[in-house]
């Protein structure tokens, strides 16, 4: 396994598949109802200019605990069933993945409702960065809502 | 020692990802940032984030360091 790696919740260089992650969520009970996905992707213009890649750091220790920690609170909060969190670092081509959200619950509202809080909670608490690389030269994205 | 460790935006103001000092008795966080602040103006410009050991810490969060604990200067997040 991946250093990186805890099953649902990673951070990996490569791609990952939804289909993939989606199969591995149901798999996990047939109580599950309702499915919520956040897909991150990486757009080929930003600020007025276009984008041709990002690249990702963090600092890793402390991202995988947070984010092991955040699938462990919406789990809680949002009385999931199972939720899986898989987050991209290094160079990620424009139009690729970045980040994926799965949450699954018996009903359809607590799986939305969970999904929309991890993508929030992990951009306010998980240390990643990202720059983007353009044509005109690499800058750090300031965070935005 | 203590390991200070910069990345992202922090990293490339500072020019460098890690610095180790001395260890010494009743060393907080705080006065690790005041004798590299003097040192990098400019990474430090942009640190509002603080971790020790991987945890977050604050103003208020006065302890003595750990002989080999691990000191962390971030900026704002911006993965997703």
């Amino acid at each position: 396994m991946n250093p990186l790696t805890n099953d649902a919740v990673r951070l990996q260089l490569e791609d990952f598949s939804l289909d993939a992650e989606v199969s591995a969520l149901r798999a996990h009970s047939k109580r599950i109802g309702g499915i919520a996905t956040f897909l991150g992707c990486t757009r080929d213009f930003s600020e007025a200019r276009a984008v041709r890649e990002i690249t990702f750091e963090a600092y890793h220790a402390m991202a995988l605990a947070e984010l092991i920690n955040l699938r462990e609170e919406a789990m809680l909060r949002f009385g999931l069933i199972d939720a899986r969190i898989i987050h991209r670092l290094g160079t990620v081509q424009a139009g690729e993945n970045i980040v994926l959200i799965v949450a699954g619950a018996e009903h359809r509202a607590p799986a939305f409702d969970a999904c929309r809080w991890l993508i929030d909670e992990l951009k306010a608490r998980a240390p990643i960065w990202k720059k983007e690389i353009t044509p005109q030269g690499e800058s750090w994205v300031t965070p935005h809502p | 020692m203590i390991d200070i460790l910069f990345f992202g935006p922090v990293a490339e103001r500072a020019k460098t990802r890690q610095i180790r000092l001395d260890y010494r008795e009743g060393l907080r966080w705080q006065d690790v940032r005041d004798t590299l602040q003097t040192r990098h103006p400019e990474a430090f410009e942009i640190v509002s984030i603080v971790a020790v050991n991987g945890q977050r810490v604050g103003e208020q969060d006065t302890a003595s360091l750990p002989d080999g604990a691990e000191v962390v200067f971030m900026s704002a997040f911006s993965g997703g």
